[in-house]
């Protein structure tokens, strides 16, 4: 019965080969201008993608449209599907296979793939989804940006478990990002998110791509699980440890005896302690969250007020506070590259100081806000800038800003 | 599938494929969670000794099951072969991404009557159409019986079910139909009174190249047999009928309410309302495959500048 053939194992040397050989994965070195469903596109190839199944929902469907084309050429496979449902199932599918896989969709779209993302989340499938929101609720202005998905990313399905949410601001992090997108995916295996939207993914903007050899020094390769470790996930009984294995891959010796979406013990068999599983899919980002949470400070050394925000409001806040230095007005930025989890202990340490917190974002009840209010414990005043479907102009925010002063 | 089940003492009982289901073989369970008279406890025996026979590799044959009473086979089938649980009605998605990620595998889905016509009705639509290369059992027995024996698109035309509990007024869902318009390259139906027919059909689906489609009427006798008569599908004899709350009386009926697909053709519409035509409804192995289409797609692409 146990065959010395492994089927996958060739195929992930092919595929390793591929990496290096097929000139096809990787754009020539050089600046590109690019659309920013493109720039993800291509830096999800970068990373090694190998399936994609979609369905074109406006404003993702370059995405879609785009890997059509390019992923063939590269040996991988791009589907479009019946419907959501089906696309996220066969993504999952094709991650459970050994493949590195990725989906996009919008509002609409993720709403009725929360059913599969947590169905991933319990059996620790990794896999990758950009979601480029647009306005809602119902179908809404289809190609107006609005990140009013935010709490549905964070909670994305019914039961309880951690995601990452990545939040670009151009396109050139949109090629970044997508790369350390999967990098986190194949880690910590769990739903990664790309928060784009609709003026991001639609906007034409110059990108820097990298040597081949570069990327491939970043990308982490899906590999077979190591001999001892055919095993869903595990903490270590003797050190307390959260272990992350590698995944297992349906097809190879390296697979548990069922992938059942119950609460499991390492091998895959039903566990009935499932406060401990539930407390195994926090604790393996918690004890993580260096490495995961991905942040940036502008000016902030002597700041009083402080912006906090991520994607695309925070182009219009470097501006403004350019503009409020000038005037002598000490202000300084933090930008959550990683949304999900949310960073509590650097916001609590950054706002120590601060005189007033300004939250720009694109949505009305100001998802971020609520969880600077959470950490800060309403100690600091919190001003909020909702904006739905158009920019902040810097000077909306400067505005603000010299409010707060007086 | 009623709860737990009872536990029967865990004697060893003789049985030659009992070393190779997965409590009897790791646990030292014998008992089986199914209720007296269900026909999965043979479909998973059948499935086993095909296994055997056409020494299967499990790893190129993953088994993609769906949710319904049948997801307890998971426990009764070949313990080396690989299975994962799909969602609801999903497992056709599923195994699309398993097949088209490494074309060698071959997946294997077991969907019920509610997951594969109900719930997942479109996916098992397109996944016909596409003719991926796997092999597809839907399991009918006509109620949505884990839940408690609710009516469901496949359940006859005057039947008894606890969300129709005067009758059945609803037109049924015909999966063997469906499958043969939407493309499928192999559709067979059977019933587990019809076993060694059953094997064939499913030896043939292994060797065939396309989506093959089986439908396996079973009996429900908890769900389904206890609250209905067995003159169901005969109406038009006006004849008296009597409970079916045995499992003899249950595969009787199946026997009698299924009909040969060379026979059915000499019938009329009314003497067919009901019934099950059973027999092979399209074998077309000349038929393109999708992951081989795909393929040459992909060296177009790859050899192109």
């Amino acid at each position: 019965m146990k065959s010395k053939i492994i089927a996958r194992k060739l195929k992930l040397n092919e595929m390793k080969k591929m990496n290096n050989n097929n000139n096809k994965r990787f754009l020539t070195e050089g600046k590109y201008v690019m659309m920013g469903n493109v720039a993800m596109a291509e830096g999800a190839l970068a990373a090694g993608l190998e399936f994609f199944g979609g369905y074109p929902i406006t404003p993702s469907t370059e995405v879609i449209e785009h890997l059509a084309k390019r992923l063939p050429e590269v040996g991988g496979c791009c589907m479009q599907m019946e419907d959501e449902l089906a696309s996220i199932n066969a993504v999952i599918g094709a991650s459970l296979v050994g493949a590195k896989a990725m989906t996009a969709t919008s509002g609409p779209g993720i709403s009725l793939m929360t059913e599969t993302i947590s169905m991933a989340a319990n059996l620790e499938i990794p896999f990758v989804f950009a979601d480029v929101m647009r306005n809602g609720p119902g179908t809404g202005f289809v190609t107006e940006p609005h990140h009013n998905d935010l709490g549905l990313i964070r909670f994305a399905g019914n039961g309880e478990f951690q995601v990452i949410a990545l939040a670009p601001m151009n396109c050139q992090e949109l090629f970044d990002l997508t790369i350390t997108a999967f990098n986190f995916a194949e880690t910590y295996r769990c739903p990664v998110f790309i928060i784009s939207d609709a003026y991001l993914g639609h906007i034409h903007e110059s990108v820097n791509i990298p040597s081949k050899e570069e990327i491939l020094e970043k990308v982490i390769v899906r590999e077979l699980p190591s001999e001892n470790t055919m095993k869903f996930s595990y903490k270590d009984m003797n050190t307390g440890k959260y272990v992350i294995p590698k995944p297992p891959i349906l097809g190879t010796d390296h697979c548990p005896i069922m992938f059942l979406h119950q609460p499991h013990r390492p091998e895959g068999m039903v566990y009935r302690k499932s406060l401990e599983f539930t407390e195994m899919l926090f604790e393996k980002i918690r004890t993580n969250i260096d490495k995961i949470s991905l942040t940036e400070e502008y000016k902030l050394d002597d700041a009083e007020i402080i912006i906090i925000s991520y994607g695309l409001p925070v182009r219009a806040s470097y501006r403004a506070v350019d503009f409020a230095r000038k005037e002598g007005i000490k202000v300084g930025i933090f930008r959550l590259i990683t949304v999900w989890p949310f960073p509590d202990e650097k916001v609590k340490e950054i706002v120590k100081d601060a005189k007033a917190i300004i939250v720009p974002e694109l949505n009305y009840t100001g998802v971020i806000a609520e969880q600077v209010e959470r950490v800060t414990q309403l100690e600091i005043p919190i001003i909020r800038i909702p904006k739905v479907c158009e920019l902040h102009h810097p000077d909306e925010i400067l505005k603000v800003i010299k409010e707060v002063v007086k | 599938m009623s709860g737990l089940g009872p536990t029967y003492p865990s004697e060893k009982p003789e049985h030659p494929y009992l070393s190779i289901s997965l409590p009897g073989h790791l646990l030292g369970v014998y008992t089986s969670r199914f209720c007296a008279g269900c026909g999965y406890g043979i479909i998973g025996h059948l499935y086993n000794r095909v296994f055997e026979d056409e020494k299967l590799d499990p790893k190129l044959h993953p088994m993609v099951i769906g949710i319904g009473c049948y997801s307890q086979m998971l426990l009764t089938l070949h313990f080396s072969s690989q299975k994962i649980l799909a969602l609801h009605g999903r497992a056709p998605g599923l195994a699309t991404g398993m097949k088209m990620a490494n074309p060698k595998l071959k997946p294997i889905i077991f969907a019920g009557d509610g997951d594969a016509l109900g719930i997942g009705g479109n996916h098992f639509i397109h996944i016909c159409r596409r003719n991926l290369d796997c092999v597809i059992f839907v399991f009918n027995n006509s109620i949505y019986a884990m839940t408690g024996g609710q009516g469901a698109p496949t359940t006859l035309f005057g039947a008894t079910s606890t969300t129709t509990p005067y009758k059945m007024f609803e037109n049924r869902i015909d999966g063997v139909n469906l499958a043969l318009t939407a493309g499928a390259s192999y559709v067979a139906r059977t019933t587990v009174a019809h076993p060694r027919t059953l094997m064939k059909y499913f030896k043939k689906a292994l060797k065939h190249k396309g989506t093959s489609v089986i439908e396996v009427i079973t009996p429900c006798v908890t769900y389904f047999g206890r609250k209905n008569l067995d003159n169901l599908g005969s109406e038009y004899l006006d004849i008296k009928g009597e409970k079916m709350d045995n499992a003899g009386i249950m595969i009787d009926w199946i026997k009698r309410n299924s009909v040969r697909i060379n026979q059915a053709k000499f019938m009329t519409e009314v003497e067919l309302f009901n019934k099950y035509v059973i027999g092979e409804f399209r074998y077309a192995p000349n038929k393109p495959e999708y992951s081989e289409e795909y393929a040459k797609i992909k060296k177009i692409a790859m050899e192109g500048k």
